[in-house]
């Protein structure tokens, strides 16, 4: 009789110390869905503006194309590179898929040439990290200087439009009243969960970011693996080229895509995937870049200059890294 | 008597509400190396970091020359003249020898300039008081291992170091770089050093320390001097019970040839190596660090692309030029070193589980979650693995532990040649005896297992047949009922050459 009352308070101690756990592990993953929905509130308290719905829509289409594009950065990342040459690879694609687009009048022609071009692009990259054994923060540095010096050699410096009817469509029109890009967006986020999470190449891919002397040891191809990686994301860049060349019904070889590259980095970044790979989540990059693109809107909302913008956006990485979890 | 040199005095720790540390006391005396024993997770790396500065203790204090001290930090610590000198070395390898030594406390003239010549002076006086010529110019990476621990142990004596602690100094050391380490740490006792000596190697202790304490899950079990004890009485006291040091090896019940292999020849790392391996037979290959062994197996396994010579696995010829090559040809490999080779990091235990199997949990081309979380619980009970979680991530584990994963790793892969390289490396006496259990039962199975150690007590304990190699050539053929430690180090060593004595061969 007298135990029992004992026994009762262990079991609220430990489950005090359960919640308490709970806690930690809820931050420790997904610390950047907290920072997002802070972001979230704070920003409808600060502007009226902000929760109109057409104003939602709009934040949402402008990040789907960075959005895609972080999609494959965070693959590449996790498995312990990088990727600088998207936005380059971005312009390219862009510009040849317009001249395919002119010269064969299909769009279907134009899309597939779109997929062939990144993928050729990402699969080079893939080829320089694994078989030349060059770091891919050089590798993809010498593909960022190469692609766009071809995409403006093509256009001679600049930019070129479709002259088919039907190609805007694809990034201008409306499911009720979500656009084109943001479910392209989605099913891409959904997608590229489902591969990194479900199937033994995301296994893999973790497994090479974070000890690739151990992944190649328990026998994964780790080459074909990190082929596979640059690919994936030169295919993502695809998709993304072919929303902005619709958007615009044109490409500009000089500035389409510039900076992209830092965009998805530092969305992936904010997301919580860690710099030399093996650790982040796909989710926390689509919530990354959902910041990102809230930070923007806000600051268009409240006429901070543009100038500034770049500067409120740098703080807010370093701020995200900061909170994040260190180990 | 004198005060002794240390005393902890009833130490508590706990973390998240886990008693890690019970009235833990220790005293070490000026001029003596005390043994810190116990089994992995006995607490003894907590006792050393709060020694060390890097943990604070929740009760009790530590008195130095009788005198109580604060240890708030590891400068605090080594202010007090206590070094940690850490089982991963804590050199920098791309500095230069006498850099090392002065890290952090570089001497500099007055605008600011490193005094390199006085540097190389101070660093060359104290390594020849240490009776060892290395130029403090050269390089770290371009040193063995034991002198990596050398470069420690001096910068320790450079900082004036009263107690330095060594955490499983032998374990990355050949033989005869052991020898060298004890013969400096006698000398260094002479002249009033004291040690705290962590090791897992029961037999170097008994060599090489004159006082011991005991750890059994946080608590006190037992101290005193080391030569009234004898090995079995302290193993109990860190296991609990006792364990006996007896062959485990089947019958030699073998099948056929499983792996042949004829003048392999790697430039540089081995020479014409020559043996085979049947069904059911345990091989072993022992060596000095450097024997070219591990290079040997890693070519196996085709970690490495260039070789010359045949490899036969079920009388074919296979080329092993990457690690899934080796696996379809049925061969599978436990690296040494773990931490680098073995576990990912990030990943949880289920998944580093089925890494190199996942076909077996796959339907359509996805993982299904509960055919995976069957293979955990499944090699959980089989192997004895102390987790319940399959999705924390491995780091969490024990090192006994985590070996048993890796080992689940290869058995779902279910190859019929299984390497083992340094396969109870860093680990507690009982996950020893369960791990050589393991092999000897998949032994029994019809597999073909080969060991690799360098430790002949391990290798003499569970192989048929044991291969000495040294300098990258295969120098012995012993039979394992008959050979014997001493005659292991002579060939090990180079002392004992000639002809290859060929006791396999002549048998069959």
């Amino acid at each position: 009789m007298l135990t029992k009352p004992k026994l009762e308070e262990n079991k609220q101690d430990s489950s005090t110390s359960k919640w308490k756990q709970r806690f930690n592990w809820l931050w420790s993953e997904y610390s950047v869905i907290i920072a997002f929905l802070i972001i979230f509130i704070a920003a409808s308290i600060i502007s009226p503006r902000f929760l109109d719905l057409n104003n939602q829509m709009n934040i949402l289409m402008q990040v789907s194309i960075i959005g895609i594009i972080s999609l494959g950065m965070t693959v590449v990342m996790l498995s312990g590179g990088i990727d600088l040459s998207v936005g380059s690879v971005l312009a390219l694609v862009g510009v040849l898929t317009v001249i395919a687009l002119n010269a064969s009048g299909s769009i279907f022609v134009a899309l597939l040439t779109a997929c062939a071009v990144g993928v050729l692009a990402g699969m080079l990259n893939g080829l320089m990290v694994a078989k030349g054994k060059i770091a891919s923060f050089i590798a993809t540095l010498g593909m960022m200087a190469a692609a766009r010096s071809i995409a403006l050699y093509i256009s001679s410096g600049g930019s070129i439009s479709s002259e088919v009817a039907g190609f805007t469509s694809i990034a201008n029109s409306e499911l009720w009243i979500i656009d084109y890009p943001i479910i392209i967006f989605i099913v891409m986020t959904a997608m590229v969960y489902v591969l990194m999470h479900k199937t033994r190449f995301g296994r893999y891919v973790y497994a090479l970011g974070s000890n690739e002397k151990a992944a190649l040891l328990s026998a994964i191809p780790v080459d074909r693996v990190k082929i596979g990686v640059y690919t994936l994301a030169g295919l993502l860049v695809s998709v993304g080229a072919i929303i902005e060349t619709s958007r615009l019904n044109s490409i500009s070889s000089a500035s389409s895509g510039m900076q992209y590259e830092l965009d998805a980095i530092a969305a992936v970044i904010i997301g919580g995937t860690r710099m030399t790979g093996g650790r982040g989540k796909i989710i926390g990059t689509f919530f990354g870049v959902l910041i990102l693109g809230i930070l923007n809107n806000m600051m268009n909302l409240m006429n901070v200059s543009p100038h500034l913008q770049g500067f409120v956006k740098g703080l807010i990485i370093i701020v995200a890294v900061v909170f994040q979890k260190r180990e | 008597m004198s005060k002794p040199f240390l005393h902890m005095k009833k130490i508590n720790k706990s973390f998240n509400g886990v008693s890690v540390l019970m009235n833990v006391s220790l005293e070490v005396e000026p001029g003596e190396i005390h043994a810190l024993l116990g089994e992995n997770g006995a607490g003894k790396s907590t006792l050393m970091n709060i020694l060390g500065g890097v943990f604070r203790p929740d009760e009790g204090t530590i008195l130095i020359h009788g005198k109580a001290v604060n240890l708030f930090n590891p400068k605090a610590s080594q202010d007090h003249g206590i070094r940690f000198i850490h089982q991963e070395l804590n050199v920098v390898p791309d500095l230069r020898v006498y850099e090392n030594m002065f890290l952090g406390l570089e001497l500099r003239n007055k605008l600011g300039i490193v005094k390199v010549e006085e540097m190389c002076r101070k660093t060359s006086d104290i390594l020849m008081k240490l009776g060892v010529d290395i130029d403090p110019k050269e390089y770290v990476r371009n040193l063995d291992t034991s002198y990596k621990q050398l470069i420690e142990i001096a910068k320790a004596l450079l900082h004036q170091s009263r107690l330095i602690i060594m955490d499983e100094p032998t374990t990355a050391l050949a033989e005869h770089e052991v020898e060298r380490l004890f013969s400096l740490m006698k000398s260094l006792k002479e002249s009033g050093v004291s040690f705290i000596y962590i090791s897992h190697k029961l037999n170097e202790i008994k060599q090489i320390c004159d006082s011991y304490t005991v750890l059994r899950d946080g608590e006190l079990v037992g101290t005193g001097q080391i030569q009234h004890e004898t090995l079995e009485n302290i193993t109990t006291m860190m296991v609990g019970k006792t364990i006996s040091e007896e062959r485990i090896v089947h019958d030699n019940n073998f099948g056929k040839v499983v792996l042949e292999v004829r003048d392999l020849t790697c430039k540089g790392l081995f020479h014409s190596i020559n043996f085979q391996v049947k069904r059911g037979e345990i091989v072993g290959f022992t060596g000095l660090s450097g024997d070219g062994r591990t290079e040997l197996f890693e070519t196996l396994f085709g970690y490495r692309k260039k070789y010359t010579g045949e490899i036969k696995v079920d009388a074919k010829n296979v080329q092993l030029n990457h690690p899934q090559m080796a696996v379809k040809s049925g061969i599978g490999l436990v690296p040494k070193n773990r931490k680098e080779n073995a576990i990912i990091k990030d990943l949880s235990v289920m998944h580093n589980m089925t890494l190199s199997s996942i076909g077996n949990v796959e339907a359509y081309g996805f993982i299904r979650e509960n055919r995976e979380k069957g293979k955990f619980l499944h090699y959980k009970d089989l192997l004895n693995i102390k987790v319940h979680n399959p999705n924390i991530t491995i780091d969490k584990l024990s090192g006994g532990n985590q070996q048993k994963v890796v080992i689940a790793k290869w058995l779902e892969v279910n190859t019929n040649i299984l390497i083992f390289d340094n396969p109870t490396q860093g680990i507690d006496v009982g996950a020893k005896l369960e791990i050589y259990h393991h092999i000897v039962s998949l032994a029994r199975q019809g597999k073909g297992i080969i060991i690799l150690s360098s430790e002949a007590p391990e290798i003499l304990k569970i192989c048929h047949h044991i291969y000495v190699m040294f300098q990258g050539e295969i120098v012995a053929n012993l039979n394992g009922h008959q050979a014997t430690e001493d005659e292991i180090m002579g060939y090990a060593t180079g002392s004992i050459k000639g002809g290859e004595k060929d006791a396999y061969q002549t048998k069959t």
